[in-house]
């Protein structure tokens, strides 16, 4: 084969080492940022997954939290009957005790009837006076009506029976 | 690197321009196109998410303050809430009733259901007994008894000689439906 050049032929490349060295350096940074874009993707979903999975976790406390307010009032619903009911009892001991601290040594007491909102007293008393300063007055004091009716027996004392009524039951305490 | 390649040795400004050009334009479009919307979106979801731990944590401290509520509340009120829970039996109230009485006895009036949730028994208590003070010993007592009683009217006591009769109500309450 004739030549008619005085230097050997040399091999061509498509691009040059500098070409090479950018379309290299465009590549990877175009790498690099794709990277960085689909870390941000997988990013977004773990943070939507875990959104949606610590907002369901809160739903079930929310709803522990329902759970445990209504036992809670369950419970204070059956504290404050217990206390009604401890209270009430304490009060009837004091009323009832209060009634027979009034009643005085000459006044035999027969039968004691009390309800709601009424107190029935039987009883001997030696004179109608006896009854009237040192019973009726306290009772009535206490009670919003009270009548009382004597009767005279063969020793010469007196049967009473005394009808008093109060209009609120925590009259009974005083 | 071949020999005879001088492309590093004698830059071409030109070319050098192209290739500079080409990546600031490339790095731009991908910014703009890839980065800078996720993370406008990342920074929404990571804020929901902050938000949401936040949230939670709040919640869940909530509800440790409650059982710790509930805990205190039980500690401090156990002997009422076990007496609501524990059944009435007439025999072992007849024996509690005969430490301040004498000839107790028992009768149901009436079955009944208090505020939709505590069922009621009413029990026609009589007796006999020496003293008033025994009374207000018993109605001291109810108070410590293992089911929750309430004495109620109407209350008789008449006397009889050396004794006194007494006949009154007592309403026994315990839990219709027990939640836990």
């Amino acid at each position: 084969m004739t030549s008619y050049s005085f230097i050997k032929p040399r091999k061509k490349h498509l691009f040059s080492a500098f070409s090479k060295i950018w379309i290299a350096f465009i590549a990877f940074i175009t790498f690099l940022l794709i990277a960085f874009g689909v870390f941000l993707l997988v990013k977004i979903a773990i943070y939507k997954k875990d959104t949606i999975k610590i907002n369901n976790e809160r739903a079930m406390l929310d709803k522990k939290i329902n759970e445990k307010d209504d036992f809670m009032e369950y419970l204070l619903r059956q504290k404050s009957l217990g206390e009604e009911i401890f209270s009430s009892n304490t009060l009837l001991k004091d009323s009832m005790k209060n009634l027979f601290d009034l009643v005085p040594d000459q006044i035999t007491l027969s039968r004691v009837i009390i309800k709601k909102d009424s107190l029935i007293i039987y009883g001997k008393t030696p004179t109608k006076d006896s009854f009237n300063f040192l019973l009726s007055a306290p009772l009535k004091s206490i009670f919003s009506t009270s009548n009382t009716m004597f009767y005279l027996t063969s020793e010469g004392w007196y049967n009473f029976v005394s009808t008093n009524k109060i209009t609120t039951m925590d009259s009974f305490s005083e | 690197m071949n020999n005879t390649d001088r492309s590093l040795e004698k830059i071409n400004i030109i070319k050098l321009l192209i290739f500079l050009s080409i990546f600031i334009a490339i790095t731009l479009v991908l910014i703009l196109a890839l980065i800078l919307p996720n993370v406008k979106q990342y920074r929404v979801y990571r804020s929901q998410y902050n938000n949401a731990v936040v949230h939670k944590v709040r919640v869940q401290n909530v509800l440790d303050g409650r059982i710790k509520e509930l805990k205190n509340l039980n500690i401090k009120n156990k002997k009422v809430f076990d007496s609501f829970k524990h059944e009435f039996r007439k025999d072992e109230f007849i024996s509690f009733a005969n430490k301040f009485f004498n000839k107790v006895s028992l009768k149901e009036v009436k079955k009944s259901i208090y505020k939709k949730e505590f069922r009621v028994y009413e029990l026609n208590v009589t007796s006999t007994l020496k003293t008033p003070i025994n009374f207000y010993k018993f109605l001291d007592g109810l108070n410590h008894y293992q089911n929750i009683i309430q004495a109620d009217f109407p209350i008789d006591l008449k006397s009889n000689g050396k004794t006194i009769n007494s006949t009154f109500k007592i309403k026994v309450f315990g839990l219709l439906v027990l939640k836990k």
